[in-house]
């Protein structure tokens, strides 16, 4: 560390300027992808967790205990290395033979972060739809609205509004558990970081460039967020920040 | 005759939540253009019978007749549920407004999305409402920014938007501060005067008393007392009326 010299050109020099360009893409592609599938299946979930069934409750419960309580990591290695390994064996010779490595990484982050994430989104819905008083449905059915107007006017933009703030808080999540995805070899910010560093012994520059990208992403992410929160704003409803 | 001036006719209604029995063998005749208040202790059915004559509530045994019309014939067909339910107003203790629309639009639901309204026609009878009952100046605010008071008058609007046959209140002023009753209390006695079919579930013995044609008290699921206002108050037939009365009236 004595005689230390920075070189911070190993940010931007070619090629490494180049490589954590491409990580960034994947980090924000891969963040966006798991987040718009962990949305929709988590809105779905929570639904199931309010119909009547109770062996539908009873899934859908478990579904989220098991996502929401494993760590992120293991679930990776768990999908990566151990899934394929329940398949039958000319299943898997045909997902080795037929997808390239990196693809197959690619897509198992996707569904690791999509599962894991939904979760913690079927979550929020479920507190989200309890959250309306039982009340609002009544005022709504009295004026003879139909069940179908009834969400779409009613209780969906009332929704919507409870949901917002927790899911801006899994979207910055989301960007920041991504970094988890380079376990895998996937070549997002943080994989593309340390191999800057293997190749030019520069590690702390290419560190601290990648935690300053995620800061400035998740920051950007909080702060188009705040503005959609004050658009949507209504008194009594969201907090104004 | 009276036939024909009985708009509300329930008929052996009995309903059940699970293994309760919540409302029992209820018979009850309201004419039209009276005002009905219903009294009991909290628990004892009120809300869930409002319910049930409006069709928000499938209920189990009996029927309830609106202008000739079977409610539970409407339980199999939705269209017709709906329809139903559209000619009455309904008004709750805890105004049930649409947080995130403003007065105005509160007001206009309905009208557009079931009376099939332009906007333009929903809006101008709003801003009439809006003026009937004293707040016309509140339109364009979101409701919480208004008095309960307020509130509750945003709510009544609401419900006469519809241009309903029955207005249906629960509790009106339960969650309102006495200076706000007052307010409610007159656009509520208004009504009344101008000849609306009027079902009031309220502790209000003071409106009781002068709006009221008939009192109708319930206990456990059972009318045990109906009467018109005036024998209700000077010469009521149960004890268990009198005791709630009476801790009422010390209670105000
Ligand atoms: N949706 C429901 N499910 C189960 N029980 C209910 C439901 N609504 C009301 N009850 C019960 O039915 C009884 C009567 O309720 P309610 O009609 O609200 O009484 P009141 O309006 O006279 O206070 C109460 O004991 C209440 O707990
Ligand atoms: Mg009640």
């Amino acid at each position: 560390m004595l005689n230390y010299t920075f070189d911070w050109s190993v940010i931007w020099r070619h090629p490494y300027g180049g490589w954590l360009l491409e990580g960034i893409l994947i980090t924000i592609q891969l963040s966006i992808l798991a987040w718009g599938i962990a949305l929709f299946l988590g809105v779905i979930i929570a639904s199931l967790r309010n119909l009547p069934q109770k062996w539908v409750k009873a899934v859908a419960a478990a579904y989220v205990e098991t996502f929401r309580n494993i760590p992120l990591l293991v679930q990776l290695f768990f999908w990566y290395f151990a899934a394929p390994e329940l398949l039958p064996y000319s299943a898997r010779q045909w997902l080795y033979q037929n997808i390239e490595p990196t693809t197959l990484s690619y897509y198992t982050a996707i569904i690791s972060l999509s599962l894991f994430t939904s979760s913690r989104i079927a979550e929020h819905a479920r507190s989200g739809f309890s959250s309306i008083p039982k009340g609002q449905y009544l005022a709504a059915f009295s004026t003879g609205l139909n069940t179908l107007q009834v969400y779409r006017y009613v209780i969906i933009p009332y929704t919507i509004r409870v949901f917002i703030p927790p899911l801006t808080t899994e979207f910055v999540t989301i960007f920041k558990n991504s970094a988890l995805a380079m376990t895998l070899g996937v070549t997002e910010t943080t994989f593309m970081s340390q191999r800057i560093d293997s190749y030019t012994f520069h590690g702390l520059e290419a560190t601290i460039g990648a935690m300053v990208i995620y800061l400035l992403i998740s920051l950007s992410v909080s702060g188009l967020m705040g503005f959609v929160e004050r658009f949507l704003y209504i008194p009594g409803l969201i907090r104004k920040r | 005759m009276s036939k024909n001036n009985t708009i509300i006719e329930i008929k052996g209604l009995n309903h059940w939540y699970g293994n309760f029995h919540v409302l029992k063998e209820i018979n009850l005749e309201t004419r039209r253009s009276s005002c009905v208040v219903i009294c009991g202790p909290s628990g004892s059915g009120k809300s869930t019978l409002l319910r049930c004559i409006n069709g928000l509530e499938v209920f189990k045994e009996g029927d309830v007749i609106i202008n000739g019309k079977s409610v539970s014939q409407c339980f199999h067909n939705h269209k017709e549920l709906y329809k139903l339910r559209s000619k009455f107003g309904m008004v709750f203790q805890h105004f049930e407004l649409y947080p995130h629309m403003r007065v105005l639009d509160n007001i206009t639901l309905a009208p557009r999305r079931v009376l099939c309204l332009s906007k333009n026609e929903a809006e101008k009878s709003a801003m009439a409402l809006l003026e009937k009952v004293g707040i016309l100046e509140q339109a364009y605010k979101y409701p919480a920014n208004l008095s309960g008071g307020q509130q509750q008058r945003v709510a009544i609007a609401r419900a006469l938007a519809m241009n309903p046959d029955i207005l249906l209140f629960d509790e009106p002023t339960s969650a309102l501060d006495p200076e706000m009753i007052r307010d409610v209390l007159k656009v509520m006695a208004d009504l009344a005067k101008e000849g609306m079919t009027m079902l009031v579930v309220t502790h209000e013995m003071g409106f009781a008393n002068a709006v009221a044609d008939e009192i109708v008290f319930m206990e456990e699921g059972n009318i045990i007392e109906h009467d018109d206002a005036v024998t209700f108050f000077k010469c009521p037939k149960s004890n268990r009326a009198v005791e709630f009365v009476d801790r009422i009236l010390v209670h105000i």
